[in-house]
């Protein structure tokens, strides 16, 4: 086992995995800018090291910097935590080469799966679901159909040079193919002068649903259950929680196999996370793969029962999995609310400034991650999420009320926040009956998009 | 802020264990610009630059030719020279036999014949690694024999230089070396035969005072230092610090010593395509695009719209001077293609009221000058509102005898208020500068086409306008002075510009007539941005037609007609 790890992090993540560090016995290196060195990631790490100024490119992006740092303090493993150099294979490369050991899978993996056409192409061969869709272009209508039937429908047909809606239509079956298809075609020959055409099968109503997976040296992977992450707001997610309540317990182990299947195809090794589309009939897509930690994997962590910060760095250090997937249950149900400081009336503008009053919540099936406290200012440099409420329960309507009573205890003056745009989504009548698609938030709240 | 720290309790650790964390050899590199620790992949995938702060690392001899030749186009000539030690200096062969093993080079400089792009070039380049390229009798007698050996073969040349100058420890075998380069220089030149040093960080001393400053066209990598006498004993000498940026390429260019700065990766595609602009070709009218000649049916279809009001003498005075007329520049990107500007006399400064460089008019390379005036306050400073220095006259002479070397046509624009009047300019000789134009125009072997586009101000227009012929735009005026200056003189009173204007006979229809010009180019509309490709398509046309004419004719007889067309008046 490491004795010492540098966190190439800073914020709410940085602190979980310092915690985690604390508990292993492990010491800890932060590293921080010159905008950080109040921060709490700076505070609790035995040791931390400033590796530049404010901007993350000068910083938090620098690997020269970040390498020499864990050179310096005699650090063995770097965790990387999400965003920043989390996915970056050059960094992992770079790791390697001075024998410092990346808690993460390889360059190599993170390169293949981080490459999109790529990782399509992958999973097709190890047979996984890809949303299904024409290869080649296509110009002519009769040739066009023939590909949708294969397809199948609802199929999307797409403006190869289409945006903003235009030359783009859904086609619900055969017979109104044709027309629809000469319609967006001349749409983008109008609008582009370009007739190339793309088809891809249409996914109605679809859920994000994502899949947690952990793979150690050894070839063994486990999945630790799903999570639904469909409420978002531009492709920036809200809230999440474990389990999904549109699937079935037959499901979820398909599901569950199937990401399993995914991750041995490329001899994953570490965390990671595949995401899917879950169409309104219960099929579901390969979107992407996610080569790191995630953010809302604390709800994974309550209803498993495994912590994942702390399996990371076991199988980074060359030890098996600590549990098998027989001993997985899912119990209960949990859901994680990003706070940012952002101002909801304002289009979500990042809100930086001082915490001048925080009170936060707590009690029986509720934990908060962050890294503020009383008189923190905020930086404006980074990410604006700067905190995050889980709560655990034995189902999703107690979850639900747990939830919304704790946000409704949560106090924090001086910065605007999205607290009262959360307690809203919580209390809304389609997210308790769990009516939830991809497009909730600017279907309900067409103002806030 | 909170400090929390000093609460926080530490739980139990783990033994240190053995750390096998380290930096691998050679990972990262040092940037010499910036300071800072970068990957040393990113740095050779980056063309040897810094990838934080775009900082050059000196190269190789041998990476440098990698980059810049064709793929095994290189053949080395004149290896295994040996290095004599005519002072027989104390341990200098030894030294020189370490370099060679170390390096893998036999001198600080490596010449041969390669192709760029697939043009064939004599290729030299100078390895700093080695006595920081200085120059020895070894490397004075490569450089010697590479400019003999393409005069003989009527190549190219290109050499990158870099160096610290003379060698020393070869003492006057060393000093002699400038002048026996500058000697082949000059052998090659003389056959019309082209040259360009690439400088490179540091061009210093003796070779700076020879064969780097001798280039027909003489390029420089960004930040490059560049001087004859070294930063360090410039300060030690006249006992001040030197502002920064002294000595710099940049600093070469503002101060008009060398024609431009490129980035290193965009010289291949540069060196390749000034080297194909200068293969010989017959006359003056190699156009790729011959069906274009078909002026007569565009000025026909022309004549079909409605022609705008006349205009009096002064309304064309205010037109011709209305800011927002189209530049010279404005003409020269929609006339010609591939534009590289050349900058200064190669003696002070480098004027920005003159803009002039190499350009192919529909594939035929040709040489472009004009006076630029700016459209606003920040582009007026900068051309100092089209009022040429003497050193701008003296920049447009250079690149008109460049062009006669290479066999070039010349198009000048014209369009000033005047040569600049100020105490510098006289300081610099601003006669002298104007009436040596006259003289050396008047005798260059090349076609000249002379266009006023807007102002035409007197001695200052007359400068670049000593033409086989001399166009000019319909609003354009030509004048002996402004009528401002003739109402004053003449009637003591600037008021009265506007009846001057009527009677000096300064527009393109009046001068057409008194025969001081040849051609009016019709303008329907007053020039604008919106007018200015029509016009362009307009004037590329003409230029077509007029250089078609001068084909057949002997370089004699292009100076003789330039000569008898002003005799004549």
């Amino acid at each position: 086992m490491f004795h010492k790890i540098l966190i190439a992090n800073r914020g709410e993540i940085a602190i979980r995995i310092i915690r985690v560090c604390r508990e292993m016995g492990i010491q800890t290196v932060a590293v921080y800018s010159e905008a950080d060195k109040d921060a709490l990631h700076t505070q609790l790490a035995d040791e931390a090291i400033c590796i530049g100024p404010a901007a993350s490119k000068d910083s938090y992006l620098n690997m020269e910097r970040i390498l020499s740092a864990t050179i310096a303090s005699h650090a063995e493993a770097i965790h990387p935590g999400f965003g920043f150099l989390s996915e970056n294979s050059k960094f992992v490369e770079m790791c390697q080469k001075c024998h410092v050991a990346f808690i993460g899978p390889s360059a190599d993996l993170i390169q293949k799966m981080g490459n999109k056409s790529e990782a399509r192409k992958t999973m097709i061969e190890a047979g996984i679901p890809v949303v299904p869709g024409t290869k080649e272009p296509v110009h002519e209508a009769q040739e066009a159909l023939e590909k949708a039937k294969e397809i199948g429908f609802p199929v999307m047909i797409k403006a190869s040079s289409g945006g903003g809606g235009k030359g783009m239509r859904v086609s619900e079956s055969e017979e109104d193919f044709m027309d629809n298809f000469n319609m967006a075609q001349s749409e983008s020959v109008n609008a582009f002068a370009d007739d190339t055409m793309y088809l891809e099968r249409y996914v109605q109503r679809p859920r994000h649903v994502e899949v947690q997976i952990m793979a150690d040296k050894f070839g063994n992977v486990v999945h630790l259950g799903e999570r639904d992450c469909s409420i978002q707001r531009r492709h920036q997610k809200m809230i999440e929680e474990s389990p999904c309540c549109a699937i079935s317990e037959e499901l979820r182990q398909k599901m569950g196999e199937t990401a399993v299947r995914a991750a041995k195809a490329v001899g994953y090794e570490n965390a990671g996370t595949i995401e899917f589309l879950l169409d309104k009939s219960g099929e579901f897509f390969f979107m992407e793969m996610n080569t790191r930690i995630q953010v809302e994997h604390p709800v994974t962590e309550w209803v498993s029962g495994v912590d994942l910060i702390k399996e990371q760095i076991r199988v980074a250090a060359g030890m098996p999995l600590s549990v098998s997937q027989d001993e997985i249950q899912i119990t209960g149900h949990a859901i994680e609310c990003r706070i940012n400081a952002e101002d909801a009336d304002r289009h979500f503008m990042p809100c930086p400034g001082t915490i001048e009053n925080i009170h936060i919540p707590g009690g029986n099936g509720v934990r908060v991650d962050t890294a503020v406290y009383n008189g923190y200012t905020i930086p404006p440099y980074y990410d604006s999420m700067i905190m995050k409420i889980i709560v655990h329960d034995r189902d999703r309507k107690s979850a639900i009320d747990k939830m919304i009573s704790t946000l409704g205890e949560l106090v924090i003056e001086g910065v605007k926040t999205n607290i009262d745009f959360q307690y809203e989504l919580l209390n809304n009548e389609d997210f308790q009956s769990g009516d939830i698609t991809t497009h909730f938030i600017p279907e309900h709240y067409e103002d806030m998009e | 802020m909170a400090d929390l720290k000093k609460f926080f309790k530490k739980p139990n650790r783990r033994e240190e264990t053995a750390n096998t964390a380290s930096v691998p050899e050679g990972l990262w590199i040092k940037c010499p610009k910036c300071g800072e620790t970068v990957y040393k992949e990113d740095v050779v995938a980056n063309a040897y630059v810094c990838p934080k702060c775009h900082g050059f690392f000196r190269m190789k001899a041998k990476t440098r030719i990698r980059q810049i030749a064709d793929a095994d186009s290189f053949q080395e000539w004149f290896c295994g020279m040996e290095t004599a030690n005519p002072l027989n200096y104390p341990d200098y062969p030894q030294k020189v036999a370490q370099l060679q093993e170390k390096t893998h080079l036999d001198e600080a400089v490596c010449i041969g014949e390669a192709t760029i792009c697939g043009e064939p070039v004599v290729l030299g380049v100078c390895d700093a690694r080695f006595l920081m390229a200085s120059m020895g009798y070894v490397v004075g007698e490569k450089i010697t024999r590479a400019f003999e050996e393409a005069t003989k073969r009527r190549l190219p040349v290109i050499l990158y230089c870099c160096s610290g100058g003379a060698r020393m420890q070869e003492g006057m075998v060393s000093l002699m070396q400038m002048a026996k380069t500058a000697s082949a220089i000059k052998k090659h030149s003389k056959e019309g035969l082209l040259y360009i040093p690439v400088l490179t960080d540091p061009t210093t001393g003796g070779v700076t005072a020879s064969f780097a400053m001798l280039g027909d066209i003489i390029l420089a990598e960004p930040g490059a230092l560049i001087g004859f006498a070294g930063p360090r004993v410039i300060e030690q000498t006249i006992g001040q610090k030197l502002p920064e940026g002294f000595q710099r390429a940049e600093f070469l260019v503002e101060h008009g010593i060398i024609d431009g700065i490129v980035a290193r990766e965009d010289q291949k595609e540069m060196l390749a395509f000034l080297v194909k602009l200068h293969t010989k070709r017959a006359g003056y009218a190699a156009f790729t695009d011959e069906n274009s000649l078909s002026a007569f049916n565009f000025y026909k279809k022309k004549k079909k719209k409605k022609a705008a009001e006349p205009m009096s003498a002064w309304e064309r005075v205010k037109v011709a001077r209305d800011s927002h007329r189209p530049s010279s520049l404005d003409y020269i990107y929609a006339i010609f293609d591939n534009f590289t500007e050349f900058h200064g006399d190669r003696a002070f400064r480098d004027d920005g009221a003159i803009v002039g460089g190499v350009a192919l008019l529909d594939g035929q390379p040709v040489t472009v000058i004009g006076i630029q005036k700016g459209k606003n306050t920040k582009e007026n400073l900068k051309c100092n509102f089209g009022m040429p220095s003497p050193e701008g006259y003296r920049k447009a002479l250079r690149l008109m005898k460049q062009a006669e070397k290479f066999g070039r046509p010349i198009i000048n624009f014209v369009d000033t208020p005047g040569a600049f009047c100020g105490i510098e300019a006289e300081e610099r000789g601003q006669g002298e500068a104007i009436a040596r134009n006259l003289m050396e125009m008047s005798d260059l072997t090349v076609p000249v086409l002379s266009i006023v586009i807007g102002e035409g101000g007197s001695g200052g227009a007359l400068a670049l306008a000593v033409g086989n012929e001399v166009w000019m735009m319909e609003n354009a005026t030509y004048s002996i002075l402004s009528p401002e200056g003739f109402a004053s003189i003449l009637w003591k009173d600037s008021k009265k510009a506007k009846q001057a204007a009527e009677v000096m006979k300064i527009t393109a229809a009046d001068l057409k007539e008194l025969k001081i010009i040849e051609r009016v180019i019709p303008e329907e509309q007053p020039a604008s941005e919106e007018n200015l490709e029509e016009l362009a398509e307009y004037m590329k046309i003409s230029m077509k037609q007029f250089f078609r004419r001068q084909e057949g004719k002997t370089p004699e007889e292009i100076a003789a007609e330039r000569y008898e067309r002003f005799r004549g008046m």
